[in-house]
């Protein structure tokens, strides 16, 4: 079966965690042709690797976020390669990319010059701080636009300095921006014929993960604090728990039945529960408490099990050992192994959506450059001598 | 203006944050998106509502700004699928509509008797797009979960916070607005698929297996090495230094990343200590991460004394990767953000000037910002149920006397 983006081709030159963007893209059926710097994108060379052994084919990151695309080595700096990039933007429907505002400009490959070649392109940038403004020359990276989108402040202890999340979240999260503004660009070509050029921000989109807080402050003027595990909610009556607390041998993510609150009490008795829940965000440390005390002699699966049966909506924090082991996982086969040269039977991350009509493609990363030829014959119709001539040349590899 | 999802109509059966944030995309491209609440979801309490803006009437069930920010640019009818009358109205709604987005429990829909086989009868090519916490089908498929829940199951509380504390969270609701904005993106993309082939498409989003595509890194760890992480701070898993260190005045901060070893040395050579720039115990990551608790000393020496934005600007003209962390206050004056218009401002019928957060860019052809403020409450009822479905004045008055529709909320907690 067809993928829902069958027929489109997108050229992909985000790197790093940006890459997320294209793996979506080609996850619903789209041609993405990852165009890589001679050494390959540098998401190849990070951690960790397959059997620990450093390799660019044997990166977990690069194995997922390039999982079903196609590589082509393209050298930007070379006239050659800026030349033959144009060919390419040409003949794709849309280009991803994440390099540092002016960089593509340095090289004559800027929106306003890629437009000459393919009037409706459809072009996504995604950086740090976006296109223009006073930092757009700022260098970034997770914890820098986490900060300056304001995520970073919030996520923590109300005790400690700010804590960053795991990874690259708010690249990540970027990346999914960046998806769907390639839809949005997509979608009105389709319709009205035009392309466009969106100018994506990963600090903007650490201040859209703020869900409303920066809101609540022009209306009243509280500067919301890190509260930990819990949820930025001032107000007594709101419901509480939502946090995460110690039982037996590891930790529950802990959270009241917001239409029930009453039902915390009845799971919990003997530990003076019911006194607590008339305020019950008033009262979030004595709850704190009283649970502690329930769940001391209990273990996480326990805990879940216990308050499941009553709808409230618990869940054990799992370690990645476990989430890999994970019953219901396993159930729906959600993680796949693919066969890969060099880094054959390695368990990871299958679909993130599934289609019934459209089916999530699964297809394993790429080797660098194992498509440059593919590409440069079945989209641009060169013959072996021409891609010979540029592998020579240095243009390609 | 038209908009890329001008003329697209979406009905969203959603409540928390995950549902919500994807009509809020939709909204924000031009469909029109209208959201289904039921009577009974809200009270009419909103204790921590703030004031009216002047003139307009004292309704605070419409000035929550959570609400609000969320459901901006949509229309919201205020109908009870529970009843009989509420669900037949729904499915002729559905007719003429192109796509519904849901994030029920599996449980809830299940009540209302409301599944894709039904949508198809009313609109042979309807997208459903349905958002469950882990999925409809294995062995948590009826368990409950909001958006932190997920993130514990998914091995994102283990791997957030201080590795001397117990599990932390990202703020908020990280996982609720991954899989809103990856709901939409689907939802286009089967658009697109529709406009190609005429056929809609169910489509189902766990928001656990949408939170594992970012978890990649940890989870192949195990997989490949049998290796099961854990939380590491604010430091980098293999470069150094990285972190977030005191400034002067109170809860300011500043965040410091080093990528390259230049960047070392440049940061070397702004902390006033150019001797160990060139210094072989300190040329590599490797190096660096071995002495990473003399280096913070040496980093927090020097942003102890200066302002958080002062620090920023002043390695950042160095070379050095570093970001202010800013408060909700210092966002809305950030000169960055202010230039690039990152709050895009509606006027609130009953709170005035309202600051949206718009998706994360701007456009060429000016396809950003939102495209509307937040309706008030049981604002399209009359439009539905008149203009839509060409029901009478008479019709409209008799469901909201059965309480099939409603004026005001009058249920539930919150």
């Amino acid at each position: 079966m067809a993928g829902a983006l069958d027929g489109i081709r997108v050229l992909d030159l985000a790197q790093g965690s940006f890459g997320y963007a294209g793996r979506l893209l080609a996850g619903f059926g789209a041609d993405v042709i990852k165009v890589e710097p001679r050494g390959g994108d540098p998401l190849r060379a990070w951690p960790p690797f397959a059997a620990d052994h450093p390799d660019p084919e044997r990166g977990a990151r690069h194995l997922h976020l390039d999982g079903a695309k196609r590589s082509m080595v393209v050298d930007l700096d070379a006239r050659e390669g800026q030349a033959l990039l144009r060919r390419l933007v040409r003949e794709a429907d849309a280009l991803v990319e994440s390099f540092t505002p002016g960089h593509l400009a340095a090289r004559g490959l800027d929106y306003d010059r890629l437009v000459e070649s393919r009037p409706d392109l459809v072009m996504v940038s995604i950086t740090h701080f976006g296109q223009d403004g006073p930092y757009a020359q700022y260098a970034g990276g997770e914890i820098v636009d986490a900060a300056l989108g304001g995520y970073l402040y919030l996520t923590g202890d109300p005790d400690r300095e700010p804590v960053k999340p795991y990874d690259d979240l708010v690249l990540q999260h970027a990346a999914v921006h960046g998806a769907v503004a390639v839809m949005a660009g997509i979608t009105h070509r389709e319709l009205i014929g035009e392309g466009d050029h969106f100018d994506v921000a990963a600090s903007e989109a650490a201040l859209f993960l703020l869900g409303g807080m920066a809101q609540t402050y022009h209306f009243d003027g509280r500067v919301s604090k890190r509260v930990g595990a819990r949820l930025t909610y001032a107000n007594p009556l709101y419901p509480y728990p939502s946090t995460i607390r110690p039982c037996r041998g590891g930790y529950v993510h802990a959270h009241s039945n917001n239409r029930h609150i009453d039902l915390l009490a009845a799971l919990m008795q003997g530990v003076g529960m019911e006194a607590l829940l008339d305020r019950p965000m008033g009262n979030a440390d004595a709850i704190d408490e009283a649970m502690d005390r329930w769940m001391a002699e209990k273990d996480k699966f326990e805990v879940v099990r216990l308050a499941q049966e009553m709808r409230l909506p618990f869940t054990e924090v799992l370690t990645p050992d476990e989430v890999i082991r994970d019953p219901h996982l396993e159930a729906r086969g959600f993680f796949v192994e693919l066969e890969h040269p060099a880094a054959p039977g390695v368990r990871q991350p299958g679909a993130a959506a599934m289609l019934t009509g459209t089916p999530w493609r699964v297809a394993r990363a790429p080797v660098l450059a194992e498509h440059t030829d593919e590409v440069l014959g079945d989209v641009l119709g060169l013959d072996r001598a021409a891609i010979d001539a540029l592998r020579r040349d240095g243009v390609i590899a | 203006m038209t908009r890329p999802l001008t003329g697209v109509r979406v009905l969203e059966l959603t409540t928390a944050v995950a549902g919500p944030i994807a009509g809020c995309a939709l909204a924000d491209l031009g469909a029109e998106v209208i959201k289904i609440e039921s009577p009974a979801a809200r009270t009419t309490a909103g204790a921590a509502a703030p004031p009216p803006r002047e003139g307009a009437p004292d309704r605070p069930w419409n000035r929550t700004p959570v609400f609000n920010d969320l459901h901006r640019g949509k229309r919201l009818l205020n109908m009870d699928l529970a009843h009989r009358e509420g669900r037949a109205l729904f499915l002729r709604l559905v007719a003429q509509s192109d796509v519904v987005v849901e994030n029920f429990s599996p449980r809830v829909l299940a009540n209302l008797g409301i599944d894709y086989p039904q949508l198809r009868e009313a609109r042979g090519d309807v997208i459903l797009v349905s958002m469950p916490a882990f999925g409809k089908s294995g062995p948590y498929a009826l368990r409950g979960s909001y958006g932190p829940g997920i993130d514990a199951m998914s091995g994102l509380s283990h791997l957030t916070g201080y590795p001397d504390r117990g599990p932390g969270k990202p703020a908020q609701f990280y996982c609720d607005f991954h899989a809103g904005l990856t709901a939409a993106f689907a939802t286009m993309a089967a658009l697109r698929h529709r406009r190609r082939t005429g056929e809609g498409q169910y489509i189902e989003l766990s928001m656990l297996e949408g939170e594992l595509q970012l978890l990649a890194p940890a989870l192949m760890d195990v997989t490949m090495n049998g290796r099961s992480a854990t939380r590491i701070g604010n430091r980098h898993a293999w470069r150094a230094p990285q972190g977030v260190y005191a400034c002067a005045g109170d809860d300011r901060w500043v965040a410091i990343t080093v990528t390259t070893d230049a960047q070392w040395a440049a940061l070397a050579r702004a902390l006033g200590h150019p001797e160990i720039a060139e210094d072989a115990r300190y040329a590599t990551h490797v190096a660096r991460m071995q002495r990473h608790d003399e280096i913070d000393a040496l980093i927090a020496a020097w942003t102890r004394g200066r302002g958080h934005v002062e620090a920023m600007h002043a390695l950042q003209a160095a070379g050095v990767p570093a970001g202010a962390l800013l408060d909700v206050a210092e966002l809305h004056r950030d000169p960055q953000l202010l230039h690039r218009e990152a709050f895009s401002w509606q006027e609130h019928a009953e709170m005035g000037a309202f600051p949206h957060s718009r998706l994360a860019w701007r456009s060429r052809r000016g396809h950003h910002g939102v495209s509307g403020p937040a309706p008030l409450y049981g604002e399209a009822n009359a439009y539905a149920i008149r203009e839509l479905l060409g029901e009478s004045a008479e019709r409209v008055e008799a469901l909201r006397e059965d309480g099939v529709i409603a004026d005001e909320p009058r249920g539930g907690r919150h």
